[in-house]
């Protein structure tokens, strides 16, 4: 058992970046807007079948097809999010609680509909990457690393980077930025929240869909994908403490490990338990995430 | 008599590297008025957070009545008698006036039948019983201020820490206000109060003390501490409004 | 209140026990019945999302809890089917006081989230333990009196609506948790422990619906991880409170009304696209967010106020 954990880690690496891909916009829109998305994984299921029909049709490589799904989506959010500000600056008593509310039934809504679209069967996007993996022996220890994944990985580190680099070094990642921090200070100092929340909203629901193209290439996409992902988003948020975008990588990675590690040592089916019992030790034990950041 | 009802021992509260409380020491006695003051941002809002339990201090000891009260919550301290208004005013918007009270006095009162008698007395007192069954949310600020005091008063509080109850008020009002504090000190409750009207606080302190950027820097009568040159300091390029 | 409060729960009572006499045909006092159990779920629903602004997004899975005890209770230990619904109402309000503990103490967000995850977690529990029958399901002792569960049902949710009422708007406990939800620091002040208060809240929400989700399963006498401790138990709820109106007894009770009988009409004509209800709810439920924030009840009771308001001007 012991020559597989070489091969639990790497796995557990590259699963965990597809999570930070999965997570990051979403932890970027919550310290924004102070919303959470019951939706993330509706984006991601969308993207995914996008994606799909996209590369069916065109036959392109589903790579090459991000930068249209990105936009499309980074569309779709910039139409979305003024319905979540309107009921976010509603003068109803609790704002937030009819913003939870509202992402929640957009949520079953896209369900309901991609159900009815596109049926209840899986598919997976063919990408010529997936055929191809470096395969590594020392002595008596394998380690296969398909290539696809490898892909998965890098596309992570380049979100991940090009996060950073719009948040510190353009105006407009400083408007979000002192959004995040004081919204009506930040309003005062001539911040648009309106639009600066839109282009945020955008850039997240661009980066989720994506994602699900991407998910799309390694794993089986369905209709009914949606609320896994949701719950594994929700998972890295809260580990990473909510809104606090340094803490997603780590939080990815460590709930990659979880999966990798049941996968290969237990059963996949205990995996959603183990997510639960971790999620519920770090509310109980340090709710602002591992690194105490949390908002 | 014994013990002071408030002994506070060199409490600092630190956000951070910025000390907004630094090292405070005083005692309020049984009985006492006693005037919180000090420019903006010296700290004492803070300090009426770390007393009625909002805050942990960073360090330093708080007792009541003799007893060591530091970083109890503030529902076990409004049981024992620490009653607080706030700056902010903190209505329960959808619940009538009398409903506001009514949460304050079930604490002491816990049948419904006495909590709404008890409650239609602090509005009596308080001056807000033709406006009992309106929607607190329809208050106008005067009014607002004054539920805050009714409802801190419906605790039975033994010390009551009134944090700008005056601001926004007119002259008429203000008045109103100074004549309701002295009631209350009358009926044996201790009260310690930060306000920036200097007339409310020469007329109504037995003592004051005085914060600038989180240190204590002055205490004594009300007119020692206007002569004092530190205070004066102080308040320049603030306008002092006496 | 009082006269008019009792002579309405007079009147809802006597309609309540002829209407076996009166509806013969099984399918309607079916379809009566479970409307009535929707009315039961939407109601506690609300009482926490309503009364203290916390979200329950795992309310299927008290559902399930309950269905799931009374079941085992019921199969493998031979008890006797009112024993083992209480029981299954007891370890719904256990898991409520083991979730809540920590998530209640912080925002509706964190709440909001873990409920939803715990949902999730029982129900792949109850996939791959063998003493729930893992994805097969369980089968109960047939009891085929339509009668008796009208009865027990409609009994339970009366019950209920009548405490819920008694402690939520008579009772001075209703005062505490509606202070905690207009101002919880302000409510700290007045010497109110909001934690503690929402926990009991919590369990005083998730012991009758396990008790619920009991009667369901003898009644039904068949239940599966997919069907009790679905998605759609919790989604049904939220839409019928949230539709009716957030914060009252009365507006989850129409909603759950309205909603259900829709889906009766809906599944009995339009079988074939069951997935336009999901679209049909989500739709509903985000359309009633962002234009009758204050539910159908609540808007509807406005403008009722309001016109009261304005013919009292009138007058003087």
């Amino acid at each position: 058992m012991l020559q597989l954990l070489p091969q639990a880690i790497v796995d557990g690496i590259l699963i965990g970046g597809i999570y930070i891909t999965v997570a990051i916009g979403f932890s970027l829109a919550y310290g924004v807007m102070h919303v959470i998305d019951f939706a993330v994984g509706e984006w991601i299921m969308l993207g995914a079948f996008m994606g799909f029909y996209l590369n069916r049709w065109l036959g392109l490589e589903p790579i090459l097809l991000f930068p249209v799904i990105f936009l499309s989506f980074f569309v779709v959010g910039l139409w979305i999010q003024p319905l979540i500000h309107r009921v976010l600056s509603g003068r109803r008593g609790n704002p937030v609680l009819m913003g939870l509310v509202f992402t929640f039934g957009l949520a079953l809504m896209i369900r309901g509909i991609a159900l009815t679209v596109f049926g209840f069967y899986s598919h997976s996007i063919p990408s010529s990457l997936a055929q191809g993996s470096l395969f590594f022996q020392v002595g008596p220890i394998f380690v296969t690393i398909p290539l696809i994944r490898l892909t998965g990985l890098g596309y992570a580190v380049l979100v991940t980077m090009g996060l950073y680099y719009i948040l510190h070094r353009t105006d407009f990642g400083l408007a979000v930025r002192a959004l995040a921090q004081h919204k009506e200070a930040a309003g005062l100092m001539g911040v648009n929240a309106r639009r600066t929340g839109g282009h945020v909203y955008g850039l997240y629901t661009g980066i989720s869909a994506t994602t699900g193209a991407l998910i799309g290439c390694i794993f089986s996409i369905s209709a009914q994908m949606g609320p896994d992902y949701t719950i594994f988003a929700f998972f890295v948020v809260v580990l990473a403490g909510m809104g606090y975008l340094p803490g997603v990588p780590w939080a990815a990675f460590l709930l990659g490990f979880v999966q990798s590690f049941f996968l290969i040592y237990l059963s996949p089916s205990y995996t959603m338990l183990a997510v639960f019992a971790a999620l519920y030790l770090i509310l109980l034990i340090s709710p602002k995430g591992i690194f105490g950041k949390g908002v | 008599m014994g013990h002071p009802v408030l002994n506070v021992q060199s409490v600092t509260m630190a956000f951070g590297g910025l000390r907004a409380v630094d090292d405070v020491s005083f005692d309020v006695k049984p009985g006492e008025i006693v005037g919180l003051i000090g420019p903006n941002g010296a700290g004492k809002t803070t300090l009426f957070n770390v007393i009625s339990g909002y805050l942990k201090p960073t360090q330093g000891r708080i007792f009541f009545h003799g007893d060591d009260i530091t970083g109890k919550p503030p529902y076990d301290l409004a049981k024992i008698g620490i009653g607080r208004t706030f700056q902010i005013v903190k209505p329960f918007a959808g619940l009538s006036v009398l409903e506001n009270v009514m949460v304050a006095v079930l604490l002491k009162h816990p049948s419904k039948k006495n909590a709404e008698a008890n409650a239609h007395a602090v509005l009596e007192f308080t001056g807000l019983l033709d406006k009992a069954h309106m929607p607190a949310s329809s208050l106008t600020l005067p009014g607002r201020k004054r539920l805050e005091i009714a409802k801190a008063l419906a605790l039975e509080p033994s010390l009551l820490l009134l944090d700008e109850v005056m601001a926004g008020l007119n002259p008429t009002e203000v008045k109103e206000t100074t004549g309701l504090i002295q009631q209350v000190r009358d009926r044996g409750v201790t009260v310690l109060l930060i306000e920036h009207n200097m007339r409310v606080i020469m007329s109504l302190s037995h003592r004051v003390i005085v914060l600038n950027y989180g240190e204590k820097i002055a205490e004594g009568s009300p007119k020692e501490v206007a002569e004092n040159p530190l205070v004066i300091k102080a308040y320049l390029g603030e306008e002092m409004a006496v | 209140m009082g006269r008019k409060f009792y002579a309405s729960i007079s009147v809802v009572v006597l309609l309540f026990l002829v209407v076996p006499l009166v509806v013969h045909d099984t399918f309607y006092l079916r379809v009566i019945t479970e409307a009535i159990m929707w009315i039961g779920l939407a109601v506690t629903w609300d009482v926490l999302a309503g009364y203290t602004g916390y979200l329950n997004f795992g309310h299927g899975a008290f559902f399930g809890i309950g269905a799931y005890t009374t079941a085992i209770l019921m199969v493998h230990k031979g008890w006797p089917f009112f024993a083992a619904s209480i029981a299954g109402g007891a370890m719904a309000g256990l898991g409520a006081l083991i979730a809540g503990i920590p998530t209640l103490r912080l925002r509706g967000a964190y709440f909001a989230i873990a409920t939803w995850a715990l949902a999730r977690a029982i129900q792949q529990l109850a996939l791959i333990l063998d003493i729930t029958g893992g994805p097969d399901g369980m089968r109960l002792p047939p009891f085929l009196q339509p009668g008796f569960f009208f009865y027990v049902m409609g009994g339970t949710v009366l019950i209920i609506f009548i405490v819920f009422w008694y402690l939520f708007e008579v009772h001075p406990f209703g005062l505490k948790v509606k202070a905690i939800r207009e101002n919880e620091d302000g409510a700290m002040a007045m010497g109110l422990n909001p934690a503690r208060i929402k926990i009991k809240v919590f369990i005083i929400s998730a012991v009758p619906t396990g008790i619920i989700g009991g009667i369901y399963a003898y009644w039904i006498t068949y239940i599966d991880p997919s069907s009790t401790l679905g998605d759609l138990v919790t989604d049904q709820a939220v839409v019928m409170a949230v539709f009716g109106g957030l914060g009252t007894l009365i507006g989850p009770a129409i909603g759950a009304l309205i909603i259900s009988t829709f889906k009766t009409y809906f599944w009995a004509y339009l079988s074939d696209y069951q997935v336009l209800y999901l679209i049909i709810l989500g739709g509903l439920i985000a359309l009633s967010v962002v234009f009758m924030p204050d539910g159908l009840w609540g808007t509807v009771y406005g403008k009722i106020q309001n016109a009261r308001l304005a013919g009292s001007k009138e007058k003087r």
